[in-house]
């Protein structure tokens, strides 16, 4: 029985290949999206859910209050988890993992040829490998850091490093201010790509007692903040309040005016629900539109499988006389579902594979493969075919199966009309997903352009960062001078960071507000202000104003923060015990994310000389070039490369452009604006394959009508109006429909912004325009085809 | 007897006013039988059939097949009724275009859950008899109009069944296909299957042992030869 339904649906498919392909081809697009998109949030969602116990790791998490603000950290002294762990029974360990903050330079001592500037080093405690479930490919698992200068490396490491060869036992020397050698202990798998720890090497932790950068961070024994991030593992999750509530005591214990909460997050939930959640920020609309798609690809099909239903009337009719009853009937119906749902399923898994690589590329994520083997991936996978399959059969097999078999038989009356109405609603749902998506996509995309044009009180064009690092050391000077003599650059500024990537806190008090409010730094040199064309609102009298020992400048924004006068030159602010004179203010510009307004900023003003030995060289700042506008930018940055590595060789040569930089801080919105490019292409892909399918059976089943009206001399415009009409009247109303709710979600949105753009109403026209044309497109194809059809011929077919 | 129609009325509402499809039918029919139905188009001949076949309703009136009374019986029964003893042969022959001929013959045994094996040999039988064994991997669309009607009774005879309501079964053949499908007909009835053909030809009436004359859903007069 079921080999004689696969066999029909099978031929069926094979006589009307092109709705065929179109059904399935609909299908799979709409499956490859959501499986895509549910790779994607699967693995977001799974984030260091790998580790055995992760249902019980926490972090140690404080909450601070400064001046008004609540601020979060989650470095603690280095006692406080031996602390935790020894007055309460709930913990079952604790380690300590500090990352190094900025990238060390490490080499193979064997071969000081393979010298690369590493990111992700990090110390940890000895028992790194019981505590996460990370594996140890070689040397025991207790052995690895238990010794200080002991280093473990990740497979990709080992062969930076090393090749082939064993590296067990060798030696890499991490350089640092001092340099210190390590001995590799051991080599762990890469961590995969959901883990929010992701180190290439983990160090001994207790090396960090002997290296002069770090041996202060053990100084104190108390139970406070301090350098090392901490986790917990707890005996049982439902302690979480005790521990919190011990953690508590012990801080007031040594401290009675300690005010920091004390608290534990899950490690799972670091990722989604982190403090920084600008990697996850639109993780929910993610699954909202692979739904929507997956509902455009299932109306798709429901409007086809019964537009095909019409079709197949007489057999079923045939089929009822000869005894089948209606569940049969709706069985094989089901079963129809299922070979087209599967060919589909098959389609889109070997399009997600060959797709993954370019779509994860746009997301600028990497997931590891194996991922696609994840249980819950699979699962949710599973669920997804069966949903569709379910879904896709339910309608044909209800209708169908209810066709009366007299009625169907009667040979010149197939039933016309069945569906006809269901599949103009349709029709009206695809247009109006497609076309929302649409205006949403623009929109995003106009508020990413107009939040990229916003005046952000410097200028950001025509400059490039070049982050330097400690071992340029006295070298600065000759290097910034060699630069300026190039013939593209303009100017040049030192800051301690580079801009929008973070700046020092001061905790800074006024005569107005005694109470200490922490207050962005930015220590540069006075050529600041002309290379970024930062502009003065009350400019230092005094030329060489930076020369005046204990001075400020601050911005607009400070005055009021501060309470100060409305011209506060001459009036001072307290940086802890030191107290300096404000002698400039400069207009407010954003040096952080556009999210929020522009926040108060003290600016430490040094002088060139002075900024380019000790802020540049010494603590390794960042230099910034602006070059002619017209410059040619590849030549300028090799040029730039060949000075650097003349004067610092021991550190790669990197740079980033500033308006990069700035676009940097936009890159979930850019996602989005990305992931809708693809799913507008994708939703108009779908609904235009199913318009031209139903616009060829539309066709099909008129056949007699046109021949009559042709007859009696109806012209091919007439008749190509006649069939099209119905359709566009459908899109008009998907326009009528889409708009508002697309103007009502975008407006939503829009409101997450510090800056918005407007909503124009041209916006709508244009999206509606583009929907209509493509209908056209495809309806006049067919209506065409059909009015140019010989009337005597299709008359005959009756 | 096999069934009885006792007084049947059938209508149809347009603008108000009644249209008597089959208007005041009675008929018993004995098994092995083999009846004519005459008349013009539009007389309700079809109807008749459907009627009798179930396949339609009635508003007014009794029927029984085989002692069940089939007004009073719920879809379902009907169904089984017949699927078990009624097999049906159209005009324009109804095979599923997308079937072979193997397969086609094949369906109603899908129907009744007869195991795969058996099938086989009551199909495998029936393409003997017809001498189509050679066209079994056919498609419809491949055999001539008299073939596909032999296909077509072959269907209906598959599941064995006590009546077969044959509607017009030459009308799109030509006269030798037609004559070959008459006399195929009476050979069955010869075999003890009760046959009930409408026709628009007296040539083909006359096969039957009995003609009833139809027009615009009454019955005319009786005749038996």
């Amino acid at each position: 029985m079921i080999k004689n339904y696969i066999n029909i649906a099978w031929r069926n498919l094979l006589k009307n290949k092109l709705s065929g392909i179109i059904t399935i081809g609909g299908l799979a697009i709409g499956l490859t999206a959501c499986t895509l998109i549910l790779f994607y949030v699967a693995h977001e969602r799974s984030y260091d859910s790998f580790h055995a116990d992760s249902d019980r790791m926490y972090t140690v998490e404080a909450q601070v209050n400064m001046g008004g603000d609540t601020i979060y950290m989650n470095a603690m002294n280095a006692t406080v988890g031996a602390l935790t762990e020894n007055a309460s029974p709930a913990v079952a360990s604790s380690l300590r993992l500090k990352d190094e903050y900025k990238p060390v330079i490490l080499t193979n001592t064997q071969q000081p040829g393979t010298r690369f500037s590493e990111k992700n080093f990090s110390y940890a405690d000895a028992n790194f490998f019981d505590f996460f479930s990370f594996k140890l490919l070689k040397d025991s698992k207790t052995e690895a850091l238990a010794r200080p200068y002991s280093l473990v490396l990740s497979q990709d490491m080992a062969k930076k490093y090393f090749g082939n060869q064993n590296p067990i036992g060798e030696s890499i020397s991490v350089r640092k201010d001092s340099t210190y050698l390590f001995t590799v202990t051991g080599v762990m798998e890469n961590t995969p790509s959901n883990s929010s720890i992701h180190p290439d090497f983990v160090a001994s932790l207790s090396s960090m007692l002997t290296m002069n950068e770090y041996k202060r961070d053990f100084d104190s024994e108390a139970f406070r903040l301090g350098a090392f991030p901490t986790y917990l593992k707890l005996n049982n999750a439902s302690d979480v309040k005790t521990v919190q509530k011990t953690m508590q005591e012990l801080s007031t214990q040594g401290n009675a005016d300690a005010t920091d909460v004390y608290s534990l997050s899950l490690l799972t939930d670091k990722h989604l629900n982190g403090r920084d959640a600008s990697n996850t920020r639109y993780i929910s609309i993610f699954p909202l539109i692979a739904v929507l798609i997956l509902i455009l690809a299932l109306v798709n099909y429901l409007s086809l499988s019964t537009a095909r239903a019409s079709l197949r009337s007489k057999e079923i009719g045939v089929r009822k006389v000869n005894g089948a009853s209606r569940k049969s009937v709706a069985f094989q119906f089901y079963i129809e579902s299922t070979l087209y749902v599967l060919l589909a399923f098959v389609v889109s898994v070997a399009l997600s594979v060959i797709l993954k690589p370019w779509f994860f590329g746009i997301l600028g994520i990497e997931i590891d493969a194996v991922f696609f083997l994840n249980s819950t991936f699979l699962g949710i996978l599973a669920g997804l075919l069966v949903f569709t399959i379910l879904a896709t059969g339910f309608y044909p097999a209800l209708v169908m199966s209810a066709f009366n078999p007299v009625e169907n038989l009667r040979s010149s009356r197939a039933s016309k009309t069945g569906g006809v109405r269901l599949r103009k609603v349709c029709t009206t749902v695809q247009f109006v997903i497609a076309i929302a998506l649409l205006v949403s996509g623009i929109i995003i995309h106009q508020q990413l352009d107009f939040v990229r044009g916003v005046d952000t009180g410097l200028n950001r064009s025509d400059v490039v960062m070049l982050p330097l690092q400690k071992t340029m050391g006295t070298n600065s000077t000759p290097f910034r001078n060699e630069i300026e003599k190039l013939s593209q650059v303009t100017n040049t500024a030192v800051t301690q960071y580079p801009i929008y990537k973070g700046y020092n806190m001061f905790f800074v008090s006024s005569e107005q507000m005694p109470d200490a409010i922490g207050l962005p730094i930015f220590a540069v040199d006075d050529d600041f202000f002309q290379t970024l064309d930062v502009n003065w609102e009350l400019k230092p009298e005094d030329e060489h104003y930076y020369s005046k020992s204990e001075h400020v400048v601050i911005n607009e924004a400070a005055i009021s923060k501060f309470k100060l006068g409305s011209n506060p030159i001459g009036e001072s602010l307290l940086f802890g015990n030191s107290k300096r004179e404000i002698i400039g203010v400069v207009k407010d510009f954003h040096f952080e994310n556009l999210d929020a307004p522009i926040n108060a900023l003290a600016l430490f003003v040094n002088s060139k000389t002075q900024a380019t030995t000790n802020i540049l060289g010494k603590s390794g700042g960042c230099l910034f070039v602006r070059f002619q506008p017209d410059s040619d930018v590849s030549q300028l940055l090799s040029q730039m490369e060949a000075i650097y590595t003349q004067y610092d060789s021991a550190t790669p040569f990197e740079y980033q452009f500033l308006d990069d930089a700035f676009d940097a801080m936009f890159r979930s919105e850019e996602r989005l604006s990305q992931v809708f490019n693809l799913f507008i292409i994708l939703a108009m892909l779908i609904a235009g394959l199913g318009l031209f399918a139903l616009a060829t059976f539309s066709a099909q089943q008129r056949v007699k009508e046109l021949g009559v009206r042709k007859v009696l001399g109806a012209s091919v415009i007439q008749l190509t109006t006649l069939l099209s009409f119905d359709f566009l009247k459908l899109i008009l109303l998907a326009i009528l429909i889409a708009s508002p709710l697309a103007w009502y979600f975008m407006h939503l949105w829009l409101q997450d912004f510090n800056y918005k753009t407007t909503i124009h109403w041209w916006v709508f026209l244009g999206a509606g325009t583009g929907a209509m044309a493509l209908a056209i497109l495809t309806v006049s194809f067919q209506a065409i085809k059909a009015a140019l059809a010989n009337p005597v011929k299709s008359l005959r077919t009756e | 007897m096999l069934l009885q129609l006792n007084h049947i009325y059938k209508w149809v509402k347009q603008g108000g006013k009644r249209v008597f499809l089959l208007n005041d039918i009675s008929l018993d029919v004995e098994e092995g039988e083999f009846i004519s139905i005459m008349g013009p188009s539009g007389s309700g001949k079809s109807t008749l059939l459907n009627v009798i076949g179930m396949l339609d309703e009635f508003q007014e009136g009794e029927y029984m097949f085989l002692d069940e009374s089939v007004h009073t019986l719920k879809e379902k029964h009907r169904s089984k009724l017949y699927k078990e003893y009624i097999g049906f042969v159209f005009q324009a022959y109804h095979l599923i275009d997308e079937l072979t001929v193997y397969e086609n013959i094949e369906t109603p045994l899908l129907y009744k859950n007869i195991k795969s094996s058996e099938r086989k040999a009551l199909v495998a039988d029936m393409l003997d008899r017809f001498n189509i064994v050679g066209k079994k991997d056919l498609f419809p669309a491949q055999l001539s109009g008299g073939q596909q009607q032999l296909v077509g009774i072959a269907r209906a005879l598959i599941a064995k069944p006590k009546l077969i309501l044959a509607d017009e079964p030459t009308g799109n053949l030509n006269s030798k296909q037609g004559e070959e499908i008459m006399e195929l007909f009476k050979e069955l009835n010869q075999e003890g299957v009760t046959i009930i053909q409408a026709t628009h030809s007296e040539s083909n009436a006359a096969y039957g042992n009995r003609i009833i004359h139809l027009l615009d859903g009454s019955k005319q007069h009786q005749a038996s030869n």
